[in-house]
């Protein structure tokens, strides 16, 4: 028996869709993303080609290009054009990983850290401009550059050197520059402070959840954590508001990993994000590069539970905001944006093709450049398969027409996937292909066995029932979180 | 000595013997056509590395005959 | 040898053996294309020693010996298992590129232009998709699943004209 009991389908009323069937109702897309939500009886008309024509549900049919006869090319063609602009321009997020010494010890660590005697693997302020000069050569005309580690602060001297140098080099080949850095905090001092602020360096740091939990899973020899932590996201945010920056706007966003201890904190950790001051809590499930591979059996967790955590979690954060707090849950918001908007947020793990290559590059310490971070996580167990050259060596044209990049941009593809390609949730999703590497030995990976693919479907499951749903409340929060509010402050135009 | 049988529908000879290329500085190699397979003879001066050797020699001419696949 | 059958596996399918500690599947070359097998076999030889062998016409055998210590039982039909679901999903990725070649290679072809910045394309772009009709059907049917009996076996019947085939294969969708 066919779905919703269907005994005749049709093949001249429906245009090409794909259907999922969540709680009893039948979500329905094209290839371009328009959606409808069908009860059993509605999509079974669809299905068979009984609609009414002029009925509420022909109309809301039409309205999302459903209806063979009534198929709108251009519009079904400039909603893929949308959806797909970043398409047109090459990598704009380039990771510099200053160091790989750290100050902290964390149990799901895939950042290769190493001790902070390990000063062999700072990056030399000559990699960080050669770096920086492969980085502007991108077709995109929008640059970030992201200091990460190990602890960037361990290597500040070249972090400055970075900042200074590529704000010099942007204003000379005409780019816009944006500086980010992921940092525990630990290490920062006023000066620090200063000069980031000065060079208006946005700032992003890690919390797991309240005080126990992060200590427990972030050591910090002597002191806590935590404590360090809060007082520099305190002090941070107390400097923007000294500098004339719009609070709701301007704060330190910090960034959850989700453990098996997480999971059963869902509360605290919303409540100490709030606390803080953070806007936006990224719900990320822990991911299998680094230290995860040995600690595994204490830190992992089967998909299902996550997606429980992940109901419950959300709806705490959609209870909160209908209280008019303001915080948003990040995988939830870039669903949202692909499925309510029709535009890619431009997350690039959750893309199609995905960003490894295209979008984002990875510079290790010693100059050898990655097609994404994972990748070189995967150089740092050992794995060279994603690596594309090094700076001083590699031409930004040769990097972009590295075989490595070409194959992660046809393997990632969810239209030559297995799956993806049946799957309703196809327009919105992207499995990045070092993952399915890591996990399942390819790059176009088998998506029925992925956890992320699972995870991206029980996310877009629940969202999709929370749109059934149509609280006018839940969709408002929804509309708000789709709403993207660009930080200018960081954004340095050249000229 | 030890003995593995490629089937030449399956492993094309130019992998079976890039596979053995590599690997004959470890053992002493023979090669012959019996039917439809290549036969590759090992011998080594210890029979456990003439095993290891014949299993590894398998891995890497499925690499080659996929890499040529792929050319 | 001393070979058994896999627990849960139709014994002409795989079988292990403990002694060598490894396992043999058997498939149908004329169901898996043999550029399915050599991916799916490819992608175990991290952890596994894998041979190719033909037992007989229209048959290909993979033998499986995994590197790490003897596996057991169970270990070998988890890899049996792992190692046929990961054959399918070759196979059909072979069907499904082929199908949307177009789609893959435009988008492609795209994201590399637009990362090498160049002005003038002389692949397709995604203008082009605006002369694609999308009323056409759009996925071949190589296997004939969304084909009527009458339509497979060319039979015709009073109410031919009036019989439609089942919906496109694309569009049944993914059960959770």
């Amino acid at each position: 028996m066919m779905l919703a009991g269907i005994e005749k389908p049709s093949v001249t009323f429906p245009a090409f869709f794909r259907v999922r069937e969540v709680s009893g109702s039948y979500v329905v897309t094209n290839a371009q993303g328009d959606w409808v939500i069908l009860t059993a009886p509605d999509f079974k008309a669809f299905g068979e080609g009984t609609v009414d024509p002029g009925s509420a549900l022909w109309e809301r049919l039409k309205a999302a290009n459903l209806i063979r006869a009534e198929f709108d090319v251009p519009a079904a063609v400039a909603r893929l054009k949308k959806r797909m602009k970043f398409l047109e321009s090459g990598p704009n997020l380039h990771m510099l990983i200053v160091t790989l010494r750290c100050n902290e010890t964390c149990v799901y660590c895939h950042a290769s850290r190493a001790n902070m005697d390990a000063v062999q693997t700072d990056m030399s302020a000559e990699t960080a401009e050669k770096s920086i000069d492969l980085a502007l050569g991108s077709s995109s005309p929008f640059i970030t550059i992201e200091f990460q580690g190990g602890e960037p602060l361990v290597n500040f001297t070249v972090v400055k050197h970075a900042i200074e140098y590529g704000q010099r080099r942007a204003l000379v080949v005409g780019k816009s520059i944006e500086f980010t850095m992921v940092s525990n905090l630990a290490l920062m001092d006023e000066e620090k402070l200063s000069f980031l602020l000065d060079h208006k360096v946005q700032i992003c740091t890690s919390i797991d959840g309240p005080e126990h939990l992060h200590d427990k899973q972030r050591k910090l020899i002597a002191s806590s954590a935590f404590k360090a932590a809060v007082h520099w996201i305190n002090r941070i945010n107390q400097a923007y508001i000294e500098r004339g920056l719009d609070p709701s706007l301007y704060h330190v966003e910090a960034l959850l990993t989700t453990t098996r201890e997480a999971l059963s904190r869902g509360r605290e950790i919303v409540d100490t994000y709030k606390s803080l001051g953070c806007r936006a809590l990224f719900l990320r499930p822990i991911d299998p590069f680094g230290f995860v591979e040995k600690t595994a059996s204490r830190v992992e967790y089967p998909r299902e539970e996550y997606l429980q955590f992940y109901r419950d979690t959300t709806d705490y954060i959609i209870e909160l905001n209908k209280k008019g707090e303001q915080i948003l849950e990040r995988y939830a918001a870039i669903f949202l944006t692909k499925i309510l908007n029709g535009e890619d947020p431009n997350f690039l793990d959750i893309r199609s093709p995905s960003g490894a290559g295209i979008s984002a590059i990875a510079y290790n310490y010693d100059g050898l450049v990655f097609a994404g971070d994972e990748a070189r996580m995967m150089h740092e167990t050992g794995d060279d398969t994603f690596l594309l050259g090094r700076v001083g060596e590699l031409t930004y044209d040769a990097m972009m027409k590295h075989p490595t990049i070409r194959s992660l941009v046809l393997a990632s593809n969810v239209n030559g996937r297995p799956d993806c390609v049946n799957c309703a949730y196809n327009p919105y999703c992207g499995v990045d292909g070092v993952h399915t590497y890591k996990t399942q030995g390819s790059i176009s990976g088998r998506m029925r066995e992925s956890t992320v693919s699972a995870v991206h479907k029980g996310i877009m499951d629940y969202l999709f029932e929370k749109i059934r749903e149509n609280d006018p409340g839940t969709m408002e929060v929804f509309r708000r979180w789709t709403i993207n509010r660009a930080r200018d402050h960081f954004v340095q135009v050249p000229g | 000595m030890i003995e593995r049988r490629f089937h030449r529908d399956l492993y094309p000879t130019t992998a079976v013997d890039g596979a053995v290329k590599l690997f004959e500085r470890f053992a002493r190699f023979e090669q012959a056509d019996e039917g439809d397979y290549r036969v590759v003879r090992i011998t080594a001066r210890r029979p456990e590395r003439e095993q290891k050797i014949a299993l590894e020699l398998s891995n890497y001419a499925l690499g080659l005959t996929r890499q040529g696949g792929l050319s | 040898m001393s070979t058994q059958t896999l627990d849960r596996f139709p014994k002409d399918l795989a079988v292990s053996d403990l002694a060598a500690g490894s396992v043999t599947l058997t498939v149908d070359a004329a169901v898996y294309p043999l550029e399915a097998v050599y991916g799916a076999a490819y992608i175990f030889i991290d952890r596994c020693f894998v041979l190719l062998d033909r037992p007989k016409a229209g048959s290909v055998a993979v033998t499986l010996s995994p590197k790490k210590a003897a596996a057991d039982a169970e270990a070998l039909r988890q890899m049996a298992g792992e190692f046929a679901n990961e054959l399918l999903t070759q196979a059909w990725r072979q069907k499904i590129v082929e199908e949307n070649r177009v789609i893959l290679e435009t988008v492609t072809t795209q994201a590399l232009a637009g990362a090498t910045a160049r002005s003038a394309p002389t692949e397709p772009s995604l203008d082009d998709l605006a002369s694609f009709d999308f009323t056409e059907e759009a996925f071949d049917d190589p296997l004939g699943i969304a084909m009527s009996w009458e339509e497979k076996y060319k039979k015709k019947t009073p109410t031919e004209a009036a019989s439609e085939a089942p919906a496109v294969s694309g569009s049944t969708g993914a059960k959770p």
